[in-house]
Protein backbone atom coordinates (compact mmCIF):
# COMPACT_ATOMS: atom_id res chain seq x y z
CA UNK A 1 0.00 0.00 0.00
CA UNK A 2 1.31 3.42 -0.85
CA UNK A 3 -0.46 6.51 0.35
CA UNK A 4 -1.45 8.93 -2.34
CA UNK A 5 -2.88 12.37 -2.73
CA UNK A 6 -6.62 12.37 -3.32
CA UNK A 7 -7.85 13.58 -6.70
CA UNK A 8 -8.42 17.23 -7.46
CA UNK A 9 -11.76 18.60 -6.28
CA UNK A 10 -14.83 17.97 -8.33
CA UNK A 11 -17.73 20.33 -8.75
CA UNK A 12 -20.51 19.12 -6.49
CA UNK A 13 -24.17 19.28 -7.39
CA UNK A 14 -25.08 22.91 -7.11
CA UNK A 15 -27.97 22.59 -4.70
CA UNK A 16 -28.53 25.52 -2.43
CA UNK A 17 -26.64 25.25 0.81
CA UNK A 18 -24.36 22.57 -0.54
CA UNK A 19 -20.61 23.19 -0.63
CA UNK A 20 -19.27 24.28 -3.99
CA UNK A 21 -16.48 21.73 -4.24
CA UNK A 22 -15.62 18.44 -2.62
CA UNK A 23 -12.87 15.87 -2.54
CA UNK A 24 -13.62 12.29 -1.56
CA UNK A 25 -10.74 10.72 0.34
CA UNK A 26 -10.61 6.94 0.01
CA UNK A 27 -8.56 4.42 1.96
CA UNK A 28 -4.84 5.06 1.54
CA UNK A 29 -5.26 8.69 0.48
CA UNK A 30 -4.92 12.11 2.04
CA UNK A 31 -5.80 15.63 0.93
CA UNK A 32 -4.79 19.07 2.19
CA UNK A 33 -6.37 22.39 1.26
CA UNK A 34 -6.63 26.04 2.21
CA UNK A 35 -9.83 26.49 0.21
CA UNK A 36 -12.59 27.64 2.56
CA UNK A 37 -15.28 26.41 0.17
CA UNK A 38 -13.91 22.92 -0.10
CA UNK A 39 -15.31 19.98 1.82
CA UNK A 40 -13.46 16.71 2.28
CA UNK A 41 -15.63 13.61 2.49
CA UNK A 42 -15.08 9.98 3.33
CA UNK A 43 -16.96 6.86 4.37
CA UNK A 44 -15.54 4.84 7.25
CA UNK A 45 -16.19 1.43 8.69
CA UNK A 46 -13.32 0.14 10.78
CA UNK A 47 -10.95 2.59 9.06
CA UNK A 48 -10.01 5.86 10.74
CA UNK A 49 -9.80 9.35 9.24
CA UNK A 50 -7.75 12.04 10.93
CA UNK A 51 -8.95 15.58 10.23
CA UNK A 52 -6.17 18.02 11.04
CA UNK A 53 -5.92 21.79 10.65
CA UNK A 54 -3.96 24.84 11.69
CA UNK A 55 -6.54 27.55 12.47
CA UNK A 56 -3.97 30.34 12.17
CA UNK A 57 -2.47 29.28 8.83
CA UNK A 58 -5.95 28.47 7.52
CA UNK A 59 -5.02 25.08 6.16
CA UNK A 60 -6.32 21.62 6.96
CA UNK A 61 -6.60 18.12 5.62
CA UNK A 62 -7.85 14.60 6.01
CA UNK A 63 -6.39 11.13 5.63
CA UNK A 64 -8.02 7.70 5.67
CA UNK A 65 -6.12 4.69 6.91
CA UNK A 66 -6.48 1.11 8.03
CA UNK A 67 -3.75 -0.70 9.90
CA UNK A 68 -3.08 -4.04 8.30
CA UNK A 69 -2.25 -6.89 10.62
CA UNK A 70 -1.81 -7.09 14.35
CA UNK A 71 -1.35 -4.09 16.58
CA UNK A 72 2.28 -3.31 17.19
CA UNK A 73 3.35 -5.22 14.11
CA UNK A 74 4.35 -3.98 10.71
CA UNK A 75 0.86 -2.55 10.25
CA UNK A 76 1.62 0.22 12.70
CA UNK A 77 4.08 1.65 10.24
CA UNK A 78 1.34 2.33 7.69
CA UNK A 79 -0.71 4.35 10.15
CA UNK A 80 2.40 6.32 11.06
CA UNK A 81 3.21 6.95 7.42
CA UNK A 82 -0.32 8.10 6.65
CA UNK A 83 -0.23 10.54 9.56
CA UNK A 84 3.23 11.76 8.67
CA UNK A 85 2.30 12.46 5.05
CA UNK A 86 -0.73 14.45 6.16
CA UNK A 87 1.15 16.42 8.82
CA UNK A 88 4.12 17.12 6.53
CA UNK A 89 1.79 18.32 3.76
CA UNK A 90 0.22 20.74 6.25
CA UNK A 91 3.61 21.97 7.46
CA UNK A 92 4.66 22.61 3.85
CA UNK A 93 1.55 24.83 3.50
CA UNK A 94 2.59 26.98 6.44
CA UNK A 95 1.02 25.09 9.34
CA UNK A 96 2.88 24.76 12.62
CA UNK A 97 2.94 21.53 14.55
CA UNK A 98 2.17 23.23 17.88
CA UNK A 99 -1.04 24.72 16.45
CA UNK A 100 -2.44 21.59 14.86
CA UNK A 101 -5.95 20.57 15.93
CA UNK A 102 -7.03 16.99 15.34
CA UNK A 103 -10.40 15.30 15.03
CA UNK A 104 -10.58 11.53 14.68
CA UNK A 105 -13.45 9.53 13.19
CA UNK A 106 -14.14 5.88 12.50
CA UNK A 107 -12.79 2.70 14.00
CA UNK A 108 -16.18 0.99 14.20
CA UNK A 109 -16.22 -2.48 15.66
CA UNK A 110 -15.41 -5.17 13.18
CA UNK A 111 -14.25 -8.50 14.48
CA UNK A 112 -11.77 -10.16 12.18
CA UNK A 113 -10.80 -13.44 13.80
CA UNK A 114 -10.12 -12.55 17.42
CA UNK A 115 -9.11 -9.00 16.65
CA UNK A 116 -11.29 -5.90 16.82
CA UNK A 117 -9.70 -4.12 13.89
CA UNK A 118 -11.67 -0.90 14.32
CA UNK A 119 -10.68 -0.55 17.94
CA UNK A 120 -7.02 -1.04 17.01
CA UNK A 121 -7.24 1.69 14.40
CA UNK A 122 -8.96 4.02 16.86
CA UNK A 123 -6.37 3.31 19.56
CA UNK A 124 -3.57 3.98 17.11
CA UNK A 125 -5.05 7.37 16.18
CA UNK A 126 -5.46 8.37 19.82
CA UNK A 127 -1.97 7.22 20.72
CA UNK A 128 -0.43 9.08 17.79
CA UNK A 129 -2.14 12.34 18.81
CA UNK A 130 -0.98 11.88 22.40
CA UNK A 131 2.60 10.85 21.58
CA UNK A 132 3.10 13.70 19.11
CA UNK A 133 1.70 16.27 21.52
CA UNK A 134 -1.06 17.33 19.11
CA UNK A 135 -4.29 18.92 20.31
CA UNK A 136 -7.34 16.66 20.15
CA UNK A 137 -10.47 18.73 19.70
CA UNK A 138 -13.10 16.06 19.18
CA UNK A 139 -14.45 13.43 16.87
CA UNK A 140 -16.22 10.11 17.03
CA UNK A 141 -14.47 6.77 17.38
CA UNK A 142 -15.51 3.12 17.75
CA UNK A 143 -19.18 2.12 17.98
CA UNK A 144 -20.96 -0.38 15.76
CA UNK A 145 -21.89 1.55 12.66
CA UNK A 146 -20.19 2.92 9.59
CA UNK A 147 -19.98 6.69 9.17
CA UNK A 148 -20.10 9.26 6.44
CA UNK A 149 -17.85 12.21 7.31
CA UNK A 150 -17.66 15.71 5.89
CA UNK A 151 -14.83 17.99 6.98
CA UNK A 152 -14.19 21.61 6.08
CA UNK A 153 -10.41 21.90 6.34
CA UNK A 154 -10.24 25.66 6.87
CA UNK A 155 -13.00 26.13 9.46
CA UNK A 156 -12.46 22.73 11.06
CA UNK A 157 -16.18 22.01 11.03
CA UNK A 158 -17.05 18.34 10.76
CA UNK A 159 -20.31 16.57 10.13
CA UNK A 160 -20.99 12.89 10.74
CA UNK A 161 -23.84 10.74 9.53
CA UNK A 162 -24.10 7.24 10.96
CA UNK A 163 -24.99 4.69 8.32
CA UNK A 164 -27.30 1.79 8.90
CA UNK A 165 -28.32 -0.36 5.97
CA UNK A 166 -25.07 0.03 4.09
CA UNK A 167 -22.80 -0.53 7.07
CA UNK A 168 -21.93 -4.09 6.21
CA UNK A 169 -21.19 -3.02 2.66
CA UNK A 170 -18.70 -0.44 3.93
CA UNK A 171 -16.95 -3.01 6.10
CA UNK A 172 -16.87 -5.42 3.19
CA UNK A 173 -15.12 -2.91 0.95
CA UNK A 174 -12.45 -2.46 3.60
CA UNK A 175 -11.71 -6.16 3.90
CA UNK A 176 -9.74 -6.80 0.72
CA UNK A 177 -7.23 -4.12 1.57
CA UNK A 178 -6.56 -5.52 5.02
CA UNK A 179 -3.53 -7.52 4.01
CA UNK A 180 0.06 -6.69 4.69
CA UNK A 181 1.28 -4.70 1.70
CA UNK A 182 4.79 -4.70 0.32
CA UNK A 183 5.72 -1.10 0.99
CA UNK A 184 9.22 -1.06 -0.39
CA UNK A 185 7.94 -1.97 -3.82
CA UNK A 186 5.73 1.10 -3.94
CA UNK A 187 8.54 3.35 -5.02
CA UNK A 188 11.62 1.45 -4.16
CA UNK A 189 12.96 0.72 -7.61
CA UNK A 190 15.93 3.02 -7.07
CA UNK A 191 18.98 1.06 -6.06
CA UNK A 192 22.04 3.19 -5.68
CA UNK A 193 24.03 0.96 -3.38
CA UNK B 1 31.74 -6.98 10.65
CA UNK B 2 30.60 -4.79 13.53
CA UNK B 3 28.67 -5.95 16.54
CA UNK B 4 25.47 -3.89 16.70
CA UNK B 5 25.70 -3.82 20.48
CA UNK B 6 28.99 -1.90 20.34
CA UNK B 7 27.74 0.80 17.98
CA UNK B 8 26.21 4.10 18.91
CA UNK B 9 23.27 5.27 16.83
CA UNK B 10 21.47 8.60 16.53
CA UNK B 11 17.87 8.76 15.25
CA UNK B 12 16.80 12.20 14.02
CA UNK B 13 13.15 12.83 13.25
CA UNK B 14 10.66 15.50 14.29
CA UNK B 15 7.99 12.85 14.93
CA UNK B 16 8.22 10.99 18.21
CA UNK B 17 6.30 8.07 16.72
CA UNK B 18 8.85 7.59 13.93
CA UNK B 19 11.74 7.83 16.37
CA UNK B 20 10.12 5.15 18.50
CA UNK B 21 9.62 2.88 15.48
CA UNK B 22 13.23 3.25 14.36
CA UNK B 23 14.43 2.73 17.92
CA UNK B 24 12.45 -0.48 18.30
CA UNK B 25 13.78 -1.71 14.95
CA UNK B 26 17.35 -0.97 15.98
CA UNK B 27 16.84 -2.71 19.31
CA UNK B 28 15.57 -5.75 17.45
CA UNK B 29 18.82 -5.72 15.46
CA UNK B 30 20.87 -5.66 18.65
CA UNK B 31 21.72 -1.98 19.00
CA UNK B 32 21.99 -0.82 22.61
CA UNK B 33 23.19 2.78 22.48
CA UNK B 34 20.42 4.67 20.70
CA UNK B 35 20.07 8.42 20.98
CA UNK B 36 17.29 10.61 19.63
CA UNK B 37 17.05 14.14 18.28
CA UNK B 38 13.97 16.02 17.10
CA UNK B 39 15.54 18.10 14.31
CA UNK B 40 18.81 18.64 12.46
CA UNK B 41 20.17 21.23 14.87
CA UNK B 42 19.45 19.01 17.83
CA UNK B 43 21.06 16.11 15.96
CA UNK B 44 24.23 18.05 15.26
CA UNK B 45 24.49 19.03 18.92
CA UNK B 46 24.24 15.36 19.89
CA UNK B 47 26.95 14.40 17.42
CA UNK B 48 29.34 17.05 18.64
CA UNK B 49 28.90 15.97 22.24
CA UNK B 50 29.29 12.20 22.00
CA UNK B 51 30.70 9.63 19.57
CA UNK B 52 28.10 8.39 17.09
CA UNK B 53 28.72 5.59 14.58
CA UNK B 54 25.48 5.74 12.65
CA UNK B 55 22.94 8.50 11.98
CA UNK B 56 19.46 7.65 10.71
CA UNK B 57 17.82 10.94 9.83
CA UNK B 58 14.52 12.05 8.36
CA UNK B 59 14.61 14.50 5.48
CA UNK B 60 11.62 16.74 6.32
CA UNK B 61 12.34 18.49 9.61
CA UNK B 62 12.06 22.00 11.02
CA UNK B 63 15.10 24.24 11.69
CA UNK B 64 17.68 22.08 9.89
CA UNK B 65 16.41 19.38 7.54
CA UNK B 66 18.07 16.06 6.78
CA UNK B 67 20.14 17.36 3.87
CA UNK B 68 21.29 20.31 5.97
CA UNK B 69 22.33 17.98 8.75
CA UNK B 70 24.17 15.75 6.28
CA UNK B 71 26.07 18.71 4.84
CA UNK B 72 26.94 19.94 8.32
CA UNK B 73 28.21 16.50 9.32
CA UNK B 74 30.35 16.13 6.21
CA UNK B 75 31.89 19.56 6.79
CA UNK B 76 32.85 18.97 10.44
CA UNK B 77 36.15 17.00 10.38
CA UNK B 78 35.68 15.26 13.77
CA UNK B 79 32.37 13.73 12.67
CA UNK B 80 32.56 13.83 8.88
CA UNK B 81 33.08 10.08 8.47
CA UNK B 82 29.98 9.11 10.45
CA UNK B 83 27.73 6.71 8.53
CA UNK B 84 24.54 8.49 7.49
CA UNK B 85 21.28 6.90 6.34
CA UNK B 86 18.52 9.20 5.13
CA UNK B 87 14.85 8.44 5.81
CA UNK B 88 12.54 9.54 3.03
CA UNK B 89 8.77 9.52 2.71
CA UNK B 90 9.00 8.18 -0.81
CA UNK B 91 11.66 7.12 -3.28
CA UNK B 92 12.34 10.66 -4.47
CA UNK B 93 15.10 10.23 -7.03
CA UNK B 94 16.12 13.89 -7.02
CA UNK B 95 16.37 14.01 -3.25
CA UNK B 96 18.39 10.81 -3.10
CA UNK B 97 20.74 12.06 -5.83
CA UNK B 98 21.31 15.30 -3.90
CA UNK B 99 21.92 13.31 -0.74
CA UNK B 100 24.43 11.14 -2.62
CA UNK B 101 26.24 14.29 -3.76
CA UNK B 102 26.50 15.36 -0.14
CA UNK B 103 27.86 11.97 0.88
CA UNK B 104 24.92 9.97 2.21
CA UNK B 105 25.72 6.28 2.72
CA UNK B 106 22.26 4.88 2.07
CA UNK B 107 18.57 5.74 2.18
CA UNK B 108 15.47 4.14 3.62
CA UNK B 109 11.95 4.66 2.26
CA UNK B 110 9.14 4.84 4.81
CA UNK B 111 7.32 2.76 5.78
CA UNK B 112 10.03 0.14 6.15
CA UNK B 113 10.36 -3.23 7.79
CA UNK B 114 13.03 -4.30 10.26
CA UNK B 115 14.42 -6.56 7.52
CA UNK B 116 14.89 -3.55 5.24
CA UNK B 117 16.45 -1.56 8.06
CA UNK B 118 18.95 -4.37 8.58
CA UNK B 119 19.64 -4.60 4.85
CA UNK B 120 20.37 -0.88 4.57
CA UNK B 121 22.64 -0.84 7.63
CA UNK B 122 24.49 -3.94 6.48
CA UNK B 123 25.01 -2.34 3.05
CA UNK B 124 27.03 0.30 4.91
CA UNK B 125 28.79 -1.69 7.63
CA UNK B 126 28.73 -5.30 6.48
CA UNK B 127 26.89 -8.11 8.23
CA UNK B 128 25.72 -7.22 11.72
CA UNK B 129 26.19 -9.69 14.51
Amino acid sequence: MSFTLAQEPERAASREGEPARKVHVIQGQYHVSSDADLVLTTILGSCVAACVRDPVAGVGGMNHFLLPGEEGGEGLRYGVQSMELLVNALLRRGARRDRLEVKLFGGARLIDGLTDVGSQNAAFGERFVRDEGLTYVGGSLRGQRARRIQYWPVSGRARQVLLEASSQQVFATERPARVAPAPEQAGGDMELF
Amino acid sequence: MPAAATMSCLVVDDQQTIRSLVRSGLQELGFKAIHEASDGEDGLRHMLSRPINLVISDFNMPKLDGLGLLRAVRSHPPIQKTAFIMLTGRADKELVQRAVQFGVNNYLVKPFTVATLREKIEAVFGTLH
